[in-house]
């Protein structure tokens, strides 16, 4: 009897312990499909790193580019333009399939030679240099390139040339042999992957429920079972974790921050993302063509000032398009936006401003504080003599020619200013593309330099040269890196890793730990 | 005795009778209704501070009486350092405003259409009751949405939505009020007289369709001033920095559980608007009556 | 009898009809899907490239033909943003509202005709007067603050009750609770009213003058006749709160309503789900107005004698 009433404690000590394994995080935003090809939202980025591998890996504990084995073993030049990798033997998919070079060639080439067109519009803007995959041998495989690509070891870590299987993906619908759109469209409800977690569930827009994957070919997964729920509402997202339901939240406000601290049971991480919330503005509308009302509007805003009242001072301010995460090219040094609010009056004056208004669009929520800071930068406008006025939007303006000026986000896809500034203001890249910023030949040309030179040196310069030119005809701010919190029980540790792209909720091994247990 | 039988002389004379027939509560809601509409009035007067105008370095501070709370502003700051107070008092008077303009717009849209209904009759009738039948199948949030999104959301396109939030309300009850008294022998006897439509409407209609157009007035008032806060909630309501009750509480609710004074002082004027709304509605109800008043 | 079932199915499927055509052409004027669906940052060739993709660049009036003809294959559509049939996700959504909904409506009816009666018996008292104030208090509030509030209160401070979804019977207590306060309000007053309307009335006076118990006049003949108005108003009320009433809460209690998908396929533009999800509604709504429209006909003598003749 006294035997039985041991092993019931006992049993009921371990499933305790086990269910320490599982773990719930209320989410603001979940996807509504998962495909890391087609992907590059910040909703998106919080889910792949868990269940798909790139063949380049990465440290994700430092901020340099520390390149590690992923399903790739080893990787060379074979010569200036193409590159031969060997893959990791024994990989299996979650669906039990075995990866070999017919999988990650149909993978990087859905990408370099993208038919569908979810995947041309993501493939162009950041692997327009990429020709094509192709099989050597089972375990091989060579990737080649247009122009010398500097950026090989970073474009090839890329979320969005993340490898899938080839036969599963086929086979989703129509006919098994061929890759149809039908198929991609299935696979990103049912995603398949080789990582540490396979996606045990997904309701789109509701819930991804991840399961330990007891195949995978790394260290394996700390949790059995991790489950993100959205949770819409900041009051209960809060009191979800503060009653344990859910043992991380994300998407916590600065000005909820105290109210976590205070509670012994509960604490936050949080860190400056790499991305800069932007101000955009239309260099073509017609009332803002004069460089000088837009170096005012510019100028007006005390970016210090938002920092410190909206984001407790956590977030940073840059002097310029640059992010530490660059590296060698982090080029804190150069000087391209400042607050001047004496210098914005008199161009003002000097541009015959004649106290037209200035509209500032915004999405009501997308952006942590993105709402509170349009009315701050419409009052900081007012100061300087700017007619300023908010405009709450739920679509995308900026791509209307009457759009004057917005917030926007310039994410750092990969740690590279190609990645960043690189992505949003290259010559026909997005801006332009919306008809909201001119390049001319010569900014082309800086570019290429910039984009493909070899030598860190002459890119520090090319980029200093687009930056004097961002300065003299500004189509965009850069706001401030914003600082995003997590909160969790105090059981859990995790915190977001500096060597990741913004938002990953990374779970994998050495990523999150129960403290107690 | 609930309502004055015997018509007064004059109008204070007719208040002062109003007054003394009303029970303990309804008389509360007299004063609060009252109040309320004079603070509304008063606003620019009373309000210490501009309602939008900004202090980020004093943002989130507490009511006075409370620790870190900032001289002056008597029920604290908001989110963005203004004042909760003199916003609360501007909110009050755009919120009243909205809601009746929105209400006599509905009573306007929905009362003409149930008049033409049920005077008219035949495809006009069946027309106008499809447009209310479709009315009430589609939610009325989308209709907001969608209507917001093609006029865009300036405060006059507002107070056409609100109004149109109640027009079938008011449609249904006069064509049924009509329809009634279509049937009854003095209106019968004024079609054989040869009168037009808009004579009987006018002199023998409007008289009798008065009293439940008021309760209904009053029922569309209050629920206004709630569907104001759900637009506001879901992002459609008056565009900040413009403060509204329904714009305070529904963007203030995120604050709700770090600064609840945002959101308490609007939310409060809310309940005290439609609590003094009602309570008035179901007087003026009983009053009108008959058959009560004759018990 | 029969005609007037009919002539009420007709009124049914016009309505339907009209409902179809004005949901599509309001959402084709409220904004082009490309600015909602494709997103921010993109070439005008890559846009381009993706408005063919998901046919936004057909003609409104084939659009609107080709989505007419989706009703003959029970998809109807794929959403543009989940890429998925539009009938999968707002019928796994049905099921999550209606428990909702008609866990208000059972709160509601229990709250609300006893209070109703209490305060039409006694409507000259200070009792009648201190039920009309409860009443309204559920009313009086915008129905997110209560939410919020009960949440603080319940699950914040004393941890007594859970926040997020529909798992057990305990996540209904709050919704429940926060969608029945405004339905409280108006039922009680109908109630009252109803009441009192009968409680006038010749038949009421001979039930007392016959000696019978008060008790028995009001629940007797009092309840039967007021019961017709009160059903007619709790299937209004019902049909508006299908229609549009449990977004808010939803939202608030991360309850995977209809209410929640409607309003953001809308704020997002997508199209298929929206268009699907408001005629899942309406169908709902018409058929409660229906189904209450004859149970009024076959309940009251007078009505079904005179949809006869």
């Amino acid at each position: 009897m006294l035997r039985l009433l041991l092993s019931t404690a006992l049993a009921a000590g371990l499933a305790s312990g086990a269910s320490t394994q599982e773990i719930t995080v209320g989410a603001a935003n979940v996807s509504s499909y998962l495909d890391p090809g087609r992907d590059h939202s910040n909703v998106g980025s919080q889910f792949y790193y868990n269940s798909f591998d790139t063949l380049i890996g990465k440290n994700h504990d430092t901020l340099e580019a520390d390149w590690q084995p992923a399903l790739a073993t080893e990787w060379k030049l074979v010569d200036p333009k193409t590159m031969e990798l060997k893959l990791r033997d024994g990989v299996t998919f979650h669906n039990g399939e075995v990866m070999n070079a017919d999988d990650v060639v149909f993978s990087l080439n859905r990408m370099y030679q993208a038919d569908f067109p979810p995947y041309v519009v993501r493939s162009r803007d950041r692997l327009s240099n990429f020709v094509k995959a192709e099989k050597i041998d089972d375990l091989t495989v060579r990737i080649s390139v247009e122009k010398e690509e500097p950026l090989w070891e970073t474009l090839l870590n890329l979320q969005q040339v993340m490898i899938i299987p080839e036969d599963y993906t086929k086979g989703l619908t129509g006919d098994p042999k061929v890759a149809e759109h039908d198929d991609f469209e299935a696979f990103s409800l049912a995603p398949v992957g080789t990582g540490p977690y396979r996606i045990a569930e997904f309701v789109p827009g509701e819930r991804v429920v991840y399961e330990r994957f007891d195949d995978f070919w790394g260290e394996k997964a700390p949790l059995a079972k991790a489950t993100v729920q959205h949770i819409p509402e900041t009051a209960s997202r809060l009191t979800a974790l503060k009653t344990g339901e859910a043992n991380i939240i994300t998407n916590i406000a600065p000005d909820q921050l105290a109210l976590i601290e205070s509670d012994k049971n509960l604490r936050t991480v949080g860190s400056a993302t790499p991305l800069f919330h932007v101000m955009i503005m239309n260099v073509n509308h017609p009332k803002l063509k004069d460089p000088r009302i837009r170096q005012a509007l510019s100028l007006a805003i005390d970016r210090d000032t938002l920092n410190e009242a909206l984001w407790l001072g956590k977030a940073v301010v840059p002097s310029t398009h640059t992010l530490k995460e660059y590296g060698d090219l982090y080029m804190p040094e150069l000087k391209t936006f400042e607050y001047n609010p004496e210098k914005a009056k008199q161009l003002l004056k000097e541009a015959g401003y004649d106290g037209f208004e200035v509209t500032f669009d915004t999405h009501p929520t997308y952006y942590t504080n993105g709402l509170l800071a349009a009315q701050a930068i419409t009052e900081m406008w007012k100061e300087v003599g700017i007619n300023g006025r908010v405009n709450i939007a739920e679509k995308w303006s900026g791509r209307s020619p009457e759009m004057m000026t917005r917030n926007w986000s310039n994410p750092m896809y990969f740690a590279d200013p190609f990645g960043s500034f690189g992505v949003m203001w290259a010559p026909n890249g997005p801006s332009e593309g919306e008809g909201r910023f001119n390049t001319d030949a010569e900014y082309a040309k800086i570019w290429e330099r910039f984009r493909f030179s070899k030598d860190v040196e002459a890119r520090k310069t090319a980029y200093g040269e687009l930056m004097e030119r961002i300065k003299q005809d500004p189509p965009v701010l850069p706001l401030y890196r914003p600082y995003e919190s997590w909160a969790m029980r105090k059981d859990v540790s995790w915190a977001p890793k500096p060597g990741h792209i913004p938002y990953v909720l990374d779970f994998r091994a050495g990523s999150i730990s129960f403290a107690s247990n | 005795m609930t309502y004055p039988a015997v018509p007064a002389t004059s109008v204070p004379a007719a208040a002062l009778q109003l007054w003394h027939s009303a029970n303990i509560i309804q008389k509360a809601a007299i004063v609060i209704g009252l109040s309320l509409v004079l603070m509304a009035l008063l606003a620019p007067l009373i309000a210490p501070f501009d309602p939008n105008s900004q202090s980020l370095i004093s943002r989130l501070r507490p009511p006075l009486g409370l620790e870190r709370a900032k001289a002056g502003y008597l029920l604290g700051t908001d989110e963005l350092g203004r004042d909760v107070f003199s916003r609360s008092l501007y909110g009050l008077r755009l919120t009243l405003m909205l809601a009746s303009l929105g209400a006599m717009l509905g009573l306007l849209i929905g009362g003409t259409l149930g008049l033409l209904a049920g005077i008219v009759g035949g495809r006009v009738e069946a027309t106008i009751m499809a447009a209310v039948d479709t009315q009430i199948a589609v939610p009325f949030t989308l209709v907001a949405l969608f209507l917001l999104a093609i006029l865009g959301s300036s405060i006059e396109v507002i107070v056409l939505v609100l109004g149109l939030a109640g027009w079938e309300q008011y449609a249904r009850i006069v064509r049924g009020e009509v329809k009634r008294l279509m049937n009854i022998p003095f209106i019968e006897a004024a079609r054989a007289a040869g009168a037009g439509p808009l004579r009987i409407a006018r002199h023998h209609l409007l008289p009798n369709i008065i009293s439940p157009l008021v309760v209904q007035f009053t029922l569309a008032l209050s629920n206004i001033v709630l569907l104001e806060s759900t637009l506001s909630f879901l992002g459609l309501g008056v565009q900040p920095p413009t403060a509204t009750l329904g714009s305070m509480v529904g963007i203030g609710r995120d604050y709700m559980p770090t600064a609840p004074w945002i959101v308490a002082a609007p939310a409060t004027m809310i309940l005290l608007i439609t609590f003094a709304v009602q309570i008035l509605g179901d007087w003026l109800r009983d009053g009108a009556d008959v058959r009560l008043r004759e018990r | 009898m029969l005609s007037y079932t009919l002539r009420t199915l007709m009124r049914m499927a016009l309505t339907f009809f009209v409902i179809v055509t004005i949901v599509f052409f309001a959402t084709r004027l409220s904004g082009n899907a490309v600015d909602f669906v494709i997103g921010d940052g993109m070439t005008t060739e890559d846009r381009d490239l993706l408005i063919k993709y998901y046919e936004l660049d057909r003609p409104v009036l084939s659009q609107y033909f080709a989505f007419l003809r989706s009703f003959t294959d029970g998809q109807f559509g794929l959403s543009f943003i989940e890429r998925r049939p539009v009938a999968d996700m707002v019928l796994e959504r049905v099921w999550p509202s209606t428990q909702l909904l008609l866990s208000a409506v059972t709160l509601t009816l229990l709250v609300s005709i006893p209070l109703g009666i209490t305060a039409a018996i006694w409507r000259k008292s200070w009792i009648g007067s201190a039920v009309m104030v409860v009443a309204f208090l559920g009313y009086a509030v915008p129905n997110f603050v209560l939410a919020i509030v009960m949440v603080l209160i319940f699950s914040y401070w004393l941890n007594w009750l859970p926040v997020v979804g529909n798992g057990t019977a305990w996540h209904f207590i709050m919704p429940t609770v926060a969608l029945a306060g405004v339905l409280i309000a108006a039922l009680t007053r109908f109630t009252r009213n109803a009441m009192l309307d009968v409680l006038g009335q010749d038949f009421m006076r001979t039930a007392r003058a016959k000696g019978l118990p008060e008790s028995a006049v009001i629940f007797k003949h009092g309840l039967r006749n007021a019961g017709i108005t009160i059903l007619s108003v709790i299937g209004l009320q019902v049909a508006g709160l299908a229609a549009s009433g449990s977004v808010v809460i939803e939202s608030i209690f991360a309850w995977p309503g209809i209410g929640d998908l409607l309003v953001t396929s809308a704020l997002r533009r997508d199209y298929p789900v929206l268009q699907f999800g408001v005629l899942t509604v309406a169908v709902a709504v018409i058929m409660i107005n229906a189904a209450i429209d004859l149970a009024y006909a076959w309940a009251d003598p007078r009505l079904r004698h005179s949809v006869k003749g």
